[in-house]
C-alpha cells in the first residue's frame, strides 16, 4: 500500500483503538511528532489502521563502519611489528612508535570520516522522509505546518530555508557547527534541515582508540616472555591466569570501573560549592560524632572476651559468648527494626518516648544500638586473640608476682595490641560507612537539624533523593579521600604491630 | 635459699587424668635435682604444682618452712623459666629482666643495680637494650634465666629450658647452668627427659613414671641400681634391655633364664616363674655362631663414630647392644650373643628387682 518510505520505516506506535481511526480517515495525520500512515481495507475505502513514521535517530559518534578498518589494520600491525622486532632481535622502538603513530593517525581519519558519513546519511535518508511526509500526507490542498515537521525529526531542527544545492554542507549556526541540508518540501517551500555533525566527537574516541596502539608493544613484551620462559613456567603462569582471570575480570568491571567512573562524574561536579555547603559539614560532624561509639564497644568487647576467656570450660561463658554473637550474626535491618521497637514503645521507661524522634538523643540512640550490634564481632576477635597469647607469657607474669590486675595492664592488653589495632581500625571504618541503621530507623532525621545524617546517608540523598549523580560522586571521592587520611597512618602501625608479634 | 618438700601430693585433671599420686619428695636447700620422666610422666605438673600454677588436689606443697599449697604463684617467692624463653615481646630485655621486682615494688636504683649484675652474670650486659626478637636464640634464653636469677629467689624451677636449643647451644647454657648453680648455692628443681641432661646437672635425679616417683638417688645410684624395670627401661640412652623370660633349674646348680632365643645363666635363689632380665646394651657383645648365650638375628646396625649400635632380634624380643668403634656386623646376618653376667638386673614379672 505504501512504498515510498518502507526503508525508513523505524517504529510503529500501539496499535490505534478505534477512536482515534475517525481522526485518521477525516486526515488528521499527526500524532505526537509522528506521521499516521493510513493502512486501507482491501478496497482502498476504509481506514483500519496506520503506520508511525518517524526518522531513525541521528549518529551519535562514530558508526561500525569505522571499526571495519581499525581493527584489522591494528592487528596486521601488531603482527607486522613482532615479526620484526624478533628478526631484529632487537625492539626498534623508532619504527614502531612511527608504526604506531601512522596507525593512530589512521584510524582517526578512519573514524572522522565514517563519522561524517553517518550525519550526511541520515541527513540525506531524514530529508526523503520529510519530502515525502510533506508531500504526501497531508490532506489535499492543505499546507504543512514547518512546526508539524520539526515535531517528526526529534534529533534536529527545522528551520525556514532557502533554495540550494542537494548536497550536505557544513555551516556555522549562531557560532555553533551544524551539519545542514535543503529540502524541498512543496512548491517554492523550502525548509533547511540541521543536525550537530558527529565528527565533533571523533577526537574523544581517539582516546580510547590510542591505547589500542599500546597493544603493539604488550604483545612483543608478552611474546617475549613467552620466548624467554620454559614451557612448564608458561603452563603454570596459563593455569594461574585461569584461577585468577575471573575475579580480576570482576573487580576490573565492578569495582575499578565504577570507581573510575565515580571519578569522572565527580569531577563534573562543583566541589567548592559542595564544600560549603552546610549539609555536606554537617553529615561530616554526625558521622564523626556516631563513631565515637567504637572506642565504647571496644572496651565492652574486651571485657566480654575477657570474662568469656576466663570461664571458656563452664557453661556460663558458653552461654554468654552465644549471647554476644546472636547480634553479630544478624542483618542489620533485623537489628534496625527491633531496636525501633525498643526506642518507640519501651524506650527502657526513661523520659519521652521515642528517642529516635528527639534530635538530641537520635544519634545517641543509634551509637547505643551500634554497640550492641556491633560487640560480639569485636568481641569473637578479641577471643580468638586471646587464645593466640602463649600460656607461657601468663604463667610467667604470675610465677614474677602479676596479679589477675596487673597482668592483664602489663603483658595482656600489650600482648593484644595488634588485635585492638585491628579491632579499633575495622569498627571506624565500619561506622564511617554505616548507612543501614540511619536508613531504617531515621531516614537522617529528626529533619530540622538532621541529626542524624551521616556521610552515606548523604552521599545516598543526593543521588537518589536529589538524583545529583555527579554531587553525591564528589562526595564520595571526597569521603573517601578523607578516609585514606585517617586509616593510612592506622594502618602502619597494624602492620608494624602484626610484624612485631 | 630454701628447700622444698612435697608430702603426699596428688593432682587429678577435669576429666579424671590421675597426673600425679601420692608423691613424696624433699628437695634439699641448695640442692640440684633433676625430675627424669618420658612425656605424660607429670614431672611438668610437679613444677607447676610448686610454683602454683596447678592447685594440687590432696596433699602439699612446703618451701622452707612454709606450707604454700593454696598461696598465689607470686607469693610463693619461686621463679620459674620454661621450655620457650617467654620474653614479653614489648618490653626490652631490660625491662623484662626487671618485670619480676617491678612486680614487687622494689626500688628503681635497686632495679637499675641488679639488672645489671645479673645481665653480667648471664654475659647478656651488651643487649639490654634490644628487643626479645632482635636477640639470638641463645641469648633469649639467657635473658629468661638473667630474669630468674635477678629475684634470688627461695628455688628455682626450670621446666625444660634448654630443650628447644640446637646441641652446641645447649651444652653451652648447660656448663652456665651448673656454674650458676654453684655461684648462687641456690635450690633448682630441673625438669628433663634428656638423659644427658639429667646424668651431667643432677646432684640427685628423681625419676618418674606415670604420675608416680619411682626412685629418687645419685646418677650413679640411678644407673646402675634402677628401683624397678622402668626406671632401668628409660635411664640411660639407649636405655636398658628388658627381656622376658623364665627362670628355671638346670641340675647341679645351675639356672638359666630363657628369654627368647637366649639362655642366660644367672645366681639366684628365687628364680622359678616369669621374670624380667635386664641388661644394658653395653654389657651385650657380639660373637660367632653358637658361642655365646643364644643366636640372634641382626636388624639394624646404626655406626655413630665412637660406637655402633646394632638392634638384635632374640627369638621375637629386641635387644640393643653397643659396640666400640664400628663394628663388623651387617644386617640380616646371624650371631651369637655374650652378655656380662656380673651386671644382669632381674626383675619380678610386676617389675619390682629381685636382689
Amino acid at each position: 500500500m505504501y512504498f515510498g518510505t518502507a526503508p525508513l520505516v523505524d517504529a510503529t506506535t500501539a496499535p490505534l483503538s478505534p477512536d482515534d481511526l475517525a481522526p485518521l480517515a477525516a486526515g488528521g495525520r499527526w500524532r505526537d511528532g509522528a506521521a499516521l500512515v493510513p493502512l486501507k481495507d482491501r478496497d482502498g475505502q476504509e481506514v483500519v489502521g496506520a503506520v508511525a513514521v518517524r526518522p531513525h535517530p541521528a549518529p551519535h559518534g562514530p558508526l561500525p563502519g569505522g571499526f571495519g578498518f581499525a581493527f584489522p589494520a591494528a592487528i596486521l600491525a601488531v603482527t607486522v611489528a613482532a615479526v620484526i622486532a624478533f628478526r631484529e632481535r632487537s625492539l626498534r622502538r623508532g619504527a614502531y612508535m612511527g608504526a604506531a603513530m601512522v596507525l593512530a593517525l589512521a584510524t582517526y581519519l578512519d573514524v572522522r570520516w565514517a563519522a561524517r558519513d553517518g550525519t550526511d546519511r541520515w541527513l540525506v535518508d531524514t530529508r526523503r522522509l520529510l519530502q515525502e511526509a510533506a508531500t504526501r500526507l497531508p490532506p489535499p490542498r492543505v499546507r504543512v505546518a514547518i512546526s508539524d515537521l520539526a515535531a517528526l525529526v526529534r534529533d534536529g531542527e527545522v528551520a525556514l530555508g532557502e533554495p540550494a544545492e542537494s548536497a550536505p554542507r557544513r555551516v556555522r549556526v549562531d557560532g555553533e557547527r551544524r551539519a545542514v541540508v535543503a529540502v524541498l518540501i512543496g512548491s517554492g517551500r523550502w525548509v533547511e534541515l540541521r543536525s550537530v555533525p558527529a565528527e565533533l566527537e571523533a577526537p574523544r574516541w581517539l582516546l580510547l582508540l590510542l591505547p589500542c596502539a599500546l597493544l603493539g608493544p604488550m604483545a612483543i613484551l608478552l611474546l617475549r616472555w613467552a620466548e624467554r620462559t620454559p614451557a612448564r613456567r608458561l603452563r603454570e603462569a596459563a593455569i594461574a591466569w585461569g584461577f585468577v582471570g575471573p575475579a580480576a575480570l570482576h573487580v576490573t568491571i565492578f569495582t575499578i570501573g565504577p570507581a573510575l567512573y565515580a571519578i569522572y562524574l565527580a569531577s563534573t561536579a562543583n566541589v567548592r560549592a559542595l564544600l560549603r555547603d552546610p549539609l555536606t559539614w554537617n553529615a561530616f560532624r554526625n558521622t564523626a560524632l556516631y563513631a565515637l561509639y567504637v572506642p565504647v564497644s571496644v572496651a565492652l568487647a574486651l571485657a566480654a572476651a575477657l570474662a568469656i576467656y576466663r570461664y571458656r570450660h563452664h557453661w556460663g561463658g558458653r552461654l554468654l559468648s552465644a549471647a554476644f554473637l546472636l547480634p553479630y550474626v544478624a542483618s542489620a535491618v533485623v537489628i534496625a527494626l527491633l531496636w525501633q521497637a525498643i526506642y518507640r514503645w519501651g524506650s527502657f521507661g526513661l523520659g519521652r518516648p521515642d528517642w529516635l524522634s528527639n534530635a538530641g538523643t537520635a544519634l545517641p540512640a543509634l551509637m547505643l544500638t551500634s554497640v550492641w550490634a556491633h560487640m560480639g564481632g569485636q568481641m569473637l576477635v578479641f577471643l580468638a586473640g586471646l587464645q593466640a597469647i602463649p600460656q607461657a607469657y601468663l604463667d610467667s607474669a604470675r610465677v614474677d608476682g602479676a596479679g589477675a590486675w596487673r597482668g592483664f595492664w602489663r603483658v595482656t592488653l600489650p600482648l593484644l595490641r595488634p588485635v585492638t589495632w585491628f579491632v579499633v581500625l575495622t569498627g571506624l571504618l565500619g561506622a564511617f560507612e554505616m548507612f543501614a541503621l540511619v536508613f531504617v530507623l531515621t531516614q537522617g532525621g529528626p529533619f530540622p537539624p538532621r541529626a542524624t545524617d551521616v556521610l552515606v546517608h548523604r552521599v545516598y540523598g543526593a543521588a537518589f533523593g536529589a538524583q545529583a549523580f555527579a554531587v553525591a560522586c564528589a562526595l564520595a571521592v571526597v569521603f573517601a579521600a578523607v578516609l585514606l587520611l585517617l586509616t593510612w597512618p592506622q594502618l602502619a602501625i597494624l602492620r608494624r604491630q602484626v610484624r612485631n608479634a | 635459699m630454701a628447700s622444698v618438700a612435697l608430702r603426699r601430693l596428688s593432682k587429678v585433671f577435669d576429666g579424671g587424668i590421675q597426673a600425679l599420686s601420692d608423691l613424696d619428695l624433699d628437695v634439699r636447700d641448695g640442692e640440684l635435682l633433676v625430675l627424669l620422666g618420658p612425656s605424660g610422666s607429670g614431672k611438668t605438673t610437679i613444677l607447676r604444682c610448686i610454683a602454683g600454677l596447678e592447685e594440687p588436689s590432696s596433699g602439699d606443697v612446703v618451701i622452707g618452712e612454709r606450707v604454700v599449697t593454696h598461696d598465689a604463684p607470686g607469693a610463693r617467692d619461686v621463679a620459674m623459666v620454661f621450655q620457650t624463653p617467654a620474653l614479653y615481646p614489648h618490653l626490652s630485655v631490660r625491662e623484662n629482666i626487671a618485670f619480676p621486682l617491678d612486680m614487687r615494688g622494689v626500688a628503681d636504683a635497686q632495679v637499675a643495680r641488679r639488672v645489671a649484675e645479673a645481665a653480667a652474670r648471664l654475659a647478656i650486659a651488651s643487649v639490654l637494650d634490644r628487643m626479645p626478637d632482635q636477640l639470638a636464640e641463645g641469648e633469649r634464653q639467657r635473658a629468661a634465666l638473667a630474669r630468674a636469677v635477678v629475684r634470688a629467689p627461695q628455688a628455682f624451677l626450670f621446666d625444660e629450658p634448654l630443650s628447644r636449643l640446637d646441641a652446641n647451644l645447649r651444652i653451652e647454657l648447660r656448663a652456665e647452668l651448673l656454674a650458676l648453680h654453684r655461684a648462687l648455692g641456690a635450690t633448682m628443681i630441673y625438669v628433663t627427659h634428656d638423659q644427658t641432661e639429667a646424668m651431667t646437672m643432677g646432684q640427685r635425679i628423681a625419676v618418674l613414671h606415670e604420675g608416680r616417683l619411682r626412685q629418687v638417688g645419685t646418677p650413679e645410684d640411678v644407673y646402675l641400681r634402677p628401683a624397678d624395670v622402668h626406671v632401668a627401661r628409660f635411664v640411660g640412652a639407649p636405655g636398658m634391655n628388658v627381656l622376658q623370660g623364665r627362670g628355671r633349674g638346670m641340675g647341679e646348680g645351675g639356672r638359666v633364664v630363657e628369654a627368647g632365643s637366649l639362655t642366660i645363666p644367672i645366681e639366684l635363689n628365687t628364680y622359678e616363674g616369669e621374670l624380667q632380665v635386664g641388661i644394658r646394651p653395653e654389657n651385650v657383645g657380639l660373637c660367632a655362631v653358637d658361642r655365646g648365650v643364644g643366636n640372634v638375628d641382626v636388624l639394624v646396625v646404626e655406626p655413630l663414630g665412637s660406637e655402633t649400635l646394632v638392634l638384635l632380634n632374640a627369638g621375637g624380643q629386641r635387644l640393643v647392644a653397643r659396640l666400640p668403634g664400628f663394628a663388623d656386623v651387617r644386617v640380616g646376618m646371624r650371631v651369637g650373643v655374650n652378655v656380662d653376667r656380673r651386671r644382669l638386673h632381674l626383675f619380678d614379672a610386676a617389675g619390682a628387682p629381685l636382689a
